[in-house]
C-alpha cells in the first residue's frame, strides 16, 4: 500500500516536471536544452598507471574526474569467509585527479554472509578504503558501492549500506542495474544518497550469432527505460565504452575477452571472417595473449563506438527527469574503445543529459 | 573485463558414469575433470605460505634419521619466530638457561649434536628470509608497496653460508634460499622505478650440478622459472614449470597454475627447449588440460603411445564429452560444430584403441566404446567393449565394476523389447546396482548414480511402449499413473503379492512407495467425492500415514482463514488424526441424513470440507498423500488433477447453504452466508490459478487487485446488515468493508 502511494506521488511529480518542461520549452523555443551534465571515467584495472593518451582523454573529456575501483569483496569458498580481492596498486601520482572510490562486492558475498556479519564487513571495507586513500594521498567526497543484489540479498546488502554510511560519513552511491529499475518493488531501492544507473549489459550474451549486441541495443533498452521515471533515487549514468569478443565453442559461450579485439581478429593467419562481419573463426589451435584458442572456435565481436553511444544517450535522456550536474561516467578509461574516441566525442554524448 | 558466468552447479559424480580413478594414476587426480571447481576432489591451490610445510618437516626428520620427532620439528621450522629460534639455539648450545615456553627441548634427543647445531644455524637464517618470502596473512591489510624490502646485507651472508656449508643437505637448502633471495630481489626491482638485474640464472647454473635432482632442486628451479616469467621470458618460464610439474605430486598444482603460454611464438619456443620426447610429452600434456585434450593426445601418442601422460587426457576428454551432452540423431545446424568435434574425437580414440599400442589397451577400448555409445553408435561401442573384456585386469575391482557398468548401460540402450528372458538376465545387474545405491556394497569412486537414473528411464519407457503400464510405473513412478483407481489397485496387488518373481523383487527394490501411501491417496480422493464408507476402508489400510495429526480442529471455522492462528488456538487441545477425523465426519453425515440437528451438522460438514481444501486449516489432509507431490503455499505448486480437487470449495458451499436454510436464527444465517461467500471467493482465485494461459507464471504475476465479490456479499449487505455477525465481518474482513463502502 505504501508503495502504491509513493508511486502515485512520484507519478504526479513527474507529470509536473514534464508539464513544466513543456512550458519552459515553449517559452525558449525548444531549440536545444543546455546540458549541465559532467563527464567522468571509470578505471577498473588492478594497476593504476595511465599512459599519455589516457591521461589526456581523462583531462580533456572529464576534467580529471575518475571513479576508481579500489578492490573487490568476494566470498572465499575455501575459507568460508569474506575477503577483499584484487586490491589496486596505484603506481603514479594521482593528486591532480578527483577520485571517487568504487568497491565491487559480489552478490554471493551477501548470499553467504549472515545478517550479523554485515556490520563488521562495513567496518572492514571502510577501514580498507581509508587506508588505501590515505597512503596514496587521495581525498574523496563520496564512495560508490557496486553490487548486483537480488531480492534474496536485499536485506543484508541494504543493512551493510546503512552501517557503511554511518561509519564513512561521506556521500554514498550505489550502482543500479536495469533489472533493479524494472523490478524495483521487489528488489527495493538501496538506502543511499544517489544511484548510478548502469546503462549497459542489457542483452543476452549468447552463442547465437544473430543475437543483438549484448552491451547495448535499443530494443532491449526499450524494455527498461519506461520504468526510469518511477525510480526513487536521483540517478547518475554509466555508459559503456568497451568492446569484447565472445569466444564460442561447439555452440556454447566459453568466455569473454576485452583483450581480443578487431586488430587481433583481423589477422588472417589466425582467423577468417565469416559471412557475418563481426564474427570470426579460428583457423587453427594456438595461444594468443595468454588465451588458448581452439581450431574452429568462433569469436563474436561486440563493440561500442561513438554512434552507438550517441544513440544510447539519446534514448536514455528522453526518459530521465532533469537533474542538475548529473555525472555521466564512461566504462572504462583503459579500453581500446576509449582510446578510439576524442574528448570532444565524449562531451557531445554527455550533452544529451 | 569480467564475465559473470554464474553457470549451473553440477555434481559430476551424479551425472557421470566414467570414473577417472579407474584408469589414471592418482598423482594426476587434482586435474581430473570437474565442471564447477578448479581442482578435483577438494584439492586447491593451497595458501602458498604453507603448501610445502609438511614436506619440509619430513625431509628434516629423515635427515635426522628419525631421532627428532616431527611434532618438535614442526614447532621449530613452521611455527616459531626468528627470536624464539635464536633462544632455542642458544639454550641447546648451553648459552641460555631457560627455554622459551612452547618450544621443544632437543637436549635429550639422540640426534647428532653437530647436526642439531647446523640445523639451528640454518633455521635462524631461513627465518630471516621469511621477512620477504612469506606473504601477509591478513587479507584486509593494505600496504602501498606490497612487495617487501629484501635486505641488502643478506646477499653476502647467504653467499658465504652456501660456501661454508659442508653438509650437502644444508648446503642445498642454503642454495635454495640464495636463489629465492634473488627472485624476490628481482620482484622488488620490477615494482620499483630502477630496473636492475639480479644474477639469478648464473648463480643457479654455477651450483646446480653439485646437487641431486630432488624436491629441493625442483623447488629452486621453480624460482628460476618465476624469474623468467617476471621478465616476460615465457618460453623459458613455461619450460621450467613443466619440469617441476613432472617431478612430483606436490609440485603439480603450483606448476600447472603458473604455466601460462602467452602467444604461439613463445609456446613453439617452449617446445623447442624440450630436450627429448618425454619433456615434449609433459608440455603437450599441460596444454591438453587447457581443454584441448584431443590435440595433445594426438601429439603424445605420436611420440610415445605408452606414455602415462595420455591417461589423464583421455579421462578428461570422456568426462567433458559426457557432461557436454550429445544429441543422438541431431542434424540441426546449431549443433553442427559439436557433431564435427565429437566425430573427430571418436575417430582419434577409435584409432588408438584399434592399434593396441598403449599401456592399458582395455582403457582405450572402454573409452572408445563409451564415446561411441554416447553418440548412439551402439554396435561400434559393443565391438570395443568386446575387445576390452578380454584385456581386463581381473583383480582390479574398480576397473571390473566400471566395465560392468558401461556394459550394462549399453545393454539397456540397445534393448528393443523386454521379454521373460531379458527380465531374467537383468535380475543380477539390477540387484548389483541397487546394492551399490543402498550402500550394501561399496566400490569406492565408481560413478553409478547416473546409470541408475538412465536405467529407470529407459526400462520404464520400454515397458510403456510395450503397454505394460504397471512395470513402467514401478521403474519410474509418474503422477499420471494414479488417475486410474484400477491401476492403483494393480500396483497394490503386486506389492502385496506373496511369491514375487526374482525380477519383480529386483524391480521393486528401486520402488520406494508403500501400499499405505497408495491407499491413503485412494481414501482422500473418495472423501472429496463424499464416499465416506469406502474412504474409511482405504484409510484403515493406510497404516501410519492415517495417524497424521491435524493441528487445528477441522470442524471449526473463523471469519479469516489463518492457519497459524487456528494452530495456536488449538495447540493445547486433543488433535484429530486423519483417520479419527474421517470417522467423526462419517458420524456427522449419518446424523444429518437421519435429520438430526440438520443446520448444525450441515455446518460441521461444511467446515470440514472447507478446511480440507487448500484454503482451510487442514492442508495436512492432502499434503499427507505424498505421491501427489502436492506441497506448496500456492495452488500453482500443486500438480493437476489434484489442484482442482483440493482447491474446490463446492461441497463446502453446498453444506453451508443447507445449514443456512435450516438455521434457527438470523445471526446463524448471516454466518453461513458469509462462509458461502468465502467458498465463492475461492472459486474466483481458482479460476486464476487454473487458467491454462497462466501455467508458467509466478504467483506475483496473478492479478488479485480486484476484490473478489459475488452474490453472497450482496445477500449479506441486503439482508443481514442488522445482525451482530455482520458487524464482526465488517471489523475483520477488509474486502467486505471495502465492498460495503462502495456504491452498488
Amino acid at each position: 500500500m505504501k508503495y502504491e502511494f509513493a508511486d502515485m506521488r512520484q507519478k504526479i511529480i513527474f507529470s509536473g516536471l514534464v508539464i513544466t518542461g513543456l512550458i519552459i520549452c515553449c517559452l525558449t523555443g525548444c531549440k536545444k536544452k543546455i546540458s549541465t551534465a559532467d563527464s567522468a571515467f571509470y578505471y577498473w584495472k588492478t594497476t593504476l598507471l595511465l599512459d599519455k593518451p589516457q591521461a589526456d582523454l581523462l583531462k580533456g573529456a572529464a576534467d580529471n574526474q575518475l571513479y576508481v575501483r579500489l578492490f573487490d569483496v568476494i566470498w572465499d569458498e575455501q575459507k568460508s569467509d569474506v575477503r577483499p580481492n584484487a586490491i589496486i596498486s596505484i603506481n603514479q601520482d594521482v593528486s591532480q585527479f578527483h577520485i571517487v572510490p568504487v568497491i565491487y562486492i559480489t552478490n554471493k558475498t551477501f548470499e553467504k554472509l549472515s545478517p550479523d556479519q554485515t556490520g563488521p564487513l562495513a567496518e572492514k571495507v571502510n577501514r580498507l578504503i581509508n587506508e588505501i586513500t590515505a597512503q596514496n594521498k587521495i581525498s574523496y567526497q563520496r564512495v560508490q558501492i557496486d553490487c548486483d543484489w537480488t531480492t534474496g540479498t536485499k536485506n543484508r546488502y541494504f543493512a551493510f549500506l546503512k552501517t557503511f554510511k554511518e561509519l564513512n560519513k561521506k556521500q554514498l552511491e550505489a550502482t543500479i542495474r536495469l533489472h533493479q529499475i524494472k523490478y524495483a518493488d521487489r528488489t527495493g531501492v538501496p538506502p543511499v544518497d544517489k544511484g548510478l544507473l548502469m546503462f549497459y549489459n542489457m542483452g543476452k550474451i549468447s552463442a547465437n550469432l544473430k543475437q543483438r549486441n549484448s552491451i547495448y541495443n535499443t530494443t532491449d533498452a526499450a524494455k527498461y527505460v519506461k520504468y526510469l521515471p518511477l525510480y526513487q533515487l536521483p540517478l547518475d549514468i554509466a555508459l559503456p565504452l568497451f568492446s569484447w569478443a565472445i569466444q564460442i565453442r561447439e555452440g556454447k559461450v566459453i568466455q569473454l575477452y576485452g583483450k581480443i579485439g578487431q586488430q587481433e581478429l583481423s589477422d588472417r593467419a589466425n582467423f577468417q571472417q565469416t559471412a557475418q562481419s563481426n564474427v570470426y573463426k579460428a583457423n587453427k589451435s594456438f595461444y594468443l595473449s595468454g588465451v588458448y584458442i581452439k581450431e574452429n572456435d568462433v569469436f563474436k565481436l561486440e563493440t561500442v563506438n561513438q554512434k552507438l553511444l550517441d544513440q544510447a544517450a539519446y534514448q536514455l535522456s528522453k526518459h530521465l527527469a532533469h537533474l542538475e550536474k548529473r555525472n555521466i561516467i564512461y566504462y572504462e578509461l583503459s579500453t581500446n574503445a576509449a582510446a578510439a574516441l576524442k574528448a570532444e566525442d565524449i562531451k557531445e554524448v554527455s550533452a544529451h543529459f | 573485463m569480467v564475465a559473470c558466468g554464474d553457470g549451473g552447479y553440477y555434481d559430476d559424480y551424479e551425472l557421470s558414469s566414467f570414473a577417472p580413478e579407474a584408469f589414471v594414476n592418482s598423482n594426476y587426480s587434482p586435474f581430473f575433470f570437474t565442471s564447477s571447481t578448479t581442482y578435483y576432489n577438494g584439492y586447491n591451490l593451497d595458501d602458498s605460505n604453507t603448501h610445502y610445510s609438511q614436506l619440509v618437516v619430513n625431509e628434516w626428520a629423515s635427515w635426522f634419521d628419525g631421532q627428532i620427532d616431527t611434532t618438535s620439528l614442526k614447532a621449530l621450522i613452521i611455527t616459531a619466530g626468528v627470536g624464539n629460534i635464536d633462544s632455542a639455539s642458544r639454550y641447546y648450545k648451553g648459552k641460555l638457561n631457560v627455554l622459551p615456553v612452547g618450544l621443544p627441548d632437543l637436549k635429550n634427543s639422540k640426534a647428532d649434536r653437530r647436526k642439531v647445531s647446523a640445523f639451528f644455524d640454518y633455521l635462524i637464517l631461513a627465518k630471516e628470509c621469511e621477512s620477504y618470502a612469506v606473504g601477509p596473512g591478513d587479507y584486509w591489510s593494505y600496504e602501498k608497496t606490497p612487495v617487501k624490502e629484501v635486505p641488502q646485507a643478506l646477499e653476502n651472508t647467504l653467499l658465504k653460508a652456501v660456501d661454508a656449508a659442508k653438509d650437502p643437505f644444508i648446503k642445498q637448502r642454503l642454495w635454495f634460499q640464495m636463489v629465492r633471495y634473488y627472485y624476490f630481489k628481482q620482484r622488488q626491482h620490477a615494482a620499483g622505478p630502477v630496473k636492475t638485474d639480479v644474477p639469478l640464472p648464473a648463480y643457479f647454473a654455477k651450483e646446480e650440478a653439485s646437487f641431486p635432482k630432488n624436491m629441493m632442486y625442483y623447488r629452486t628451479l621453480g624460482y628460476l622459472a618465476g624469474y623468467y616469467y617476471q621478465k616476460g621470458e615465457y618460453a623459458q618460464a613455461n619450460y621450467l614449470y613443466s619440469l617441476c610439474y613432472n617431478y612430483s605430486f606436490e609440485m603439480k598444482i603450483p606448476s600447472r597454475w603458473s604455466f601460462h603460454p602467452q602467444n604461439e611464438k613463445d609456446w613453439t619456443a617452449t617446445l623447442n627447449l624440450a630436450k627429448d620426447g618425454a619433456e615434449k610429452i609433459t608440455l603437450w600434456h599441460m596444454l591438453g588440460t587447457s581443454r584441448d585434450e584431443a590435440r595433445a593426445i594426438k601429439e603424445i601418442y605420436a611420440i610415445d603411445p605408452k606414455s602415462e601422460k595420455l591417461d589423464l587426457l583421455l579421462s578428461r576428454l570422456v568426462n567433458e564429452r559426457e557432461m557436454g551432452g550429445q544429441p543422438l540423431k541431431d542434424t540441426s545446424s546449431s549443433n553442427q560444430a559439436k557433431r564435427l568435434e565429437t566425430a573427430k574425437e571418436r575417430a582419434l580414440v577409435n584409432k588408438i584403441a584399434n592399434e593396441d599400442k598403449t599401456q592399458k589397451p582395455y582403457y582405450w577400448n572402454m573409452a572408445a566404446g563409451y564415446l561411441n555409445a554416447l553418440s548412439g553408435n551402439y554396435p561400434v561401442a559393443r565391438t570395443f567393449y568386446g575387445k576390452a573384456r578380454k584385456q581386463l585386469p581381473a583383480r582390479d575391482t574398480l576397473v571390473m565394476a566400471q566395465y560392468k557398468l558401461l556394459d550394462w548401460l549399453l545393454y539397456i540402450q540397445q534393448l528393443k523389447r523386454i521379454d521373460a528372458k531379458t527380465e531374467a538376465a537383468m535380475v543380477e545387474p539390477l540387484n548389483w546396482l541397487n546394492s551399490l545405491s543402498k550402500n550394501k556394497k561399496s566400490i569406492p569412486n565408481l560413478r553409478f548414480q547416473s546409470a541408475i537414473g538412465q536405467s529407470m528411464t529407459i526400462l520404464s519407457d520400454l515397458y510403456k511402449k510395450q503397454g505394460d503400464v504397471l512395470k513402467a510405473y514401478f521403474f519410474h513412478p509418474e503422477i499420471g499413473f494414479y488417475n486410474s483407481n484400477d491401476r492403483i489397485e494393480a500396483a497394490k496387488a503386486l506389492l502385496n503379492k506373496k511369491n514375487k518373481t526374482a525380477f519383480e523383487q529386483s524391480m521393486l527394490n528401486y520402488y520406494s512407495i508403500n501400499v499405505g501411501q497408495l491407499s491413503y491417496l485412494q481414501a482422500i480422493l473418495l472423501v472429496y467425492q463424499e464416499k465416506l464408507d469406502e474412504a474409511i476402508v482405504h484409510m484403515k489400510e493406510a497404516d501410519t500415514v492415517n495417524r497424521s495429526v491435524m493441528y487445528a480442529n477441522p470442524f471449526n471455522i473463523n471469519i479469516k482463514d489463518c492457519h497459524d492462528c487456528d494452530f495456536e488456538a488449538d495447540k493445547d487441545k486433543k488433535h484429530f488424526t486423519v483417520l479419527g477425523f474421517l470417522e467423526a465426519l462419517k458420524t456427522i453425515k449419518g446424523d444429518l441424513a437421519a435429520g438430526k440437528n440438520v443446520s448444525r451438522n450441515a455446518a460441521l460438514l461444511a467446515n470440514a470440507y472447507y478446511n480440507i481444501t487448500h484454503y482451510g486449516n487442514a492442508r495436512v489432509f492432502y499434503y499427507s498423500a505424498t505421491v501427489t507431490d502436492s506441497y506448496g503455499d500456492s495452488p500453482s505448486a500443486i500438480p493437476m488433477p489434484y489442484r482442482r480437487i483440493v482447491t474446490d470449495s463446492k461441497v463446502a458451499e453446498k453444506y453451508y447453504l443447507i445449514a443456512r436454510a435450516n438455521a434457527a436464527s438470523k445471526e446463524l444465517k448471516a454466518k453461513y452466508t458469509y462462509m458461502a461467500a468465502k467458498c465463492e471467493r475461492n472459486e474466483i482465485y481458482n479460476a486464476q490459478y487454473n487458467n491454462p494461459g497462466k501455467d508458467r507464471k509466478y504467483s506475483w504475476q496473478f492479478d488479485f487487485s480486484n476484490i473478489p465479490t459475488g452474490k453472497y456479499f450482496a445477500e449479506l449487505k441486503a439482508q443481514y446488515s442488522q445482525t451482530r455477525y455482520y458487524q464482526e465481518i465488517l471489523n475483520e474482513c477488509g474486502y467486505f468493508k471495502k465492498y460495503v463502502s462502495k456504491k452498488h
